[in-house]
């Protein structure tokens, strides 16, 4: 699991990071909103955790950037005690949740669990990326004609579109495609990719996937 | 027993048929030959019958005569090639253009441009210049062949949908399209798949 810092002191960065850390997640850290922004957008994060005030984007700016280009990763917000109009437009620019600080860490990682564990269920039905939609529940996949997939080619699909432009590495497809499946290594990934490729052309997709067997692969529009 | 509307042209049919499938035959040992693998699965070819030929000219408000049938009906004689993988199809299409004395007249690729109820095929109308007599006179004289060319899952799909369509009186019209068309996605996603396989496999090699 990997997740998205960004709180502009650098002790209290310093501490939250060692915590996650130490807890088992990967973390990125930055320290200013624009920053966050620039980080979700070359990355894919599980949830992201932001401060409200930082230099240069505020947290809330920051937020309603993401969102409005469409990422539905979950965000934490970071708010100081008396700041009630903050939480609110934090709620209301698209964060999940929200910590008072000074706040125990115990709460943050219950949070983090609860947020992730959520996940599943925020992603919308029917995605679309350039002229090709996605049906996730008719598992079908259409923009001039329309073609059946798999189960885990729709998962696949999936994970792509909602990461559009951002390259993922096949540890990363595997393990969010595949993951806890023990039958199966990363080589499935290529031959997974290999299937939703010609299943583009077959549809006449104005999107494509780019790379290589076994190295970062990345969803584009033509 | 009506006459038969090909009259007098029936044996230059027959010849310019053989002779069609006699060259699509050739180029599928060549391709065995060279690659170890036909380029299709089976072939199947017919002249229209009479009956069918006339009903259709009256359909199209023409005369029932050999002229019609010959010259303004492009599908008197009517080929399907059946292959095993979706690029066959195009390697098909290529040997096909390739043909001495054979012009493309319509060329449709439903595979590529899907009908809305869900048939995939690739329909090629050709012109043959052969040394019999049309019913225009000429000789060599021109005729003209229909050939239809997909996978066997195409094929399947279009047999089944046709048999339900034109044998029964089918109710629940609207959703038992949608369930056909949702079949032709499912062939057609197996054919894919088939597809990637194969060009793994070769691929490894």
């Amino acid at each position: 699991m990997k997740i998205l810092l960004a709180e502009d002191e650098r002790d209290m960065s310093a501490a939250v990071t060692a915590i996650l850390e130490h807890s088992g997640y990967e973390v990125d850290a930055v320290y200013n909103g624009l920053a966050a922004v620039e980080k979700a957008r070359e990355s894919t994060y599980d949830c992201m955790i932001f401060d409200i005030m930082m230099p240069k984007l505020d947290g809330i700016g920051a937020l309603k950037q993401l969102r409005d280009s469409g990422d539905v990763t979950p965000v934490i917000m970071l708010t100081a005690k008396a700041e009630i109009d903050d939480r609110i437009t934090g709620l209301d620019a698209g964060a999940d949740d929200y910590l008072t600080k000074p706040f125990a860490m115990r709460e943050l990682l219950a949070r983090i669990r609860s947020m992730t564990r959520r996940t599943v269920s925020y992603t919308p039905t029917k995605l679309s990326v350039g002229a090709v939609d996605l049906d996730v529940e008719e598992q079908q996949l259409s923009c001039k004609n329309s073609i059946s997939l798999s189960s885990k080619e729709t998962k696949l699909m999936k994970f792509f579109m909602l990461n559009v432009g951002k390259a993922l590495s096949t540890s990363m497809i595997f393990s969010h495609v595949w993951k806890n499946e023990a039958d199966v290594d990363e080589s499935v990934v290529w031959i997974y990719v290999s299937y939703l490729r010609k299943k583009l052309e077959a549809v006449n997709a104005d999107i494509r996937i780019e790379g290589n067997k076994g190295e970062d692969f990345l969803l584009v529009e033509r | 027993m009506t006459d038969d509307i090909y009259g007098k042209y029936r044996p230059a049919l027959k010849a310019v048929l053989a002779d069609i499938a006699a060259r699509i035959e050739a180029y599928n040992e060549q391709e065995k030959a060279k690659n170890g693998e036909m380029a299709y699965e089976h072939l199947i070819y017919r002249i229209k019958s009479s009956d069918s030929m006339a009903e259709k000219c009256r359909r199209k408000g023409l005369p029932e005569t050999s002229q019609s049938a010959l010259l303004n009906i492009k599908d008197a004689i009517g080929i399907r090639i059946v292959c095993r993988f979706v690029d066959d199809i195009y390697l098909n299409v290529r040997y096909i253009k390739a043909m001495a004395g054979c012009r493309i007249v319509q060329e449709k690729d439903y595979i590529k441009h899907v009908k809305p109820n869900g048939y995939r095929s690739y329909h090629m109308i050709l012109e043959f210049t052969e040394p019999y007599e049309d019913p225009a006179g000429a000789n060599p004289g021109h005729f003209f062949a229909e050939i239809q060319i997909r996978t066997i899952a195409m094929d399947s799909w279009a047999s089944l949908e046709h048999q339900m369509k034109y044998k029964h009186d089918v109710k629940n019209t609207d959703i038992i399209e949608r369930e056909l068309k949702r079949c032709a996605d499912e062939l057609a996603a197996c054919d894919v798949s088939m597809q990637t396989i194969r060009n793994l496999i070769c691929s490894e090699q």
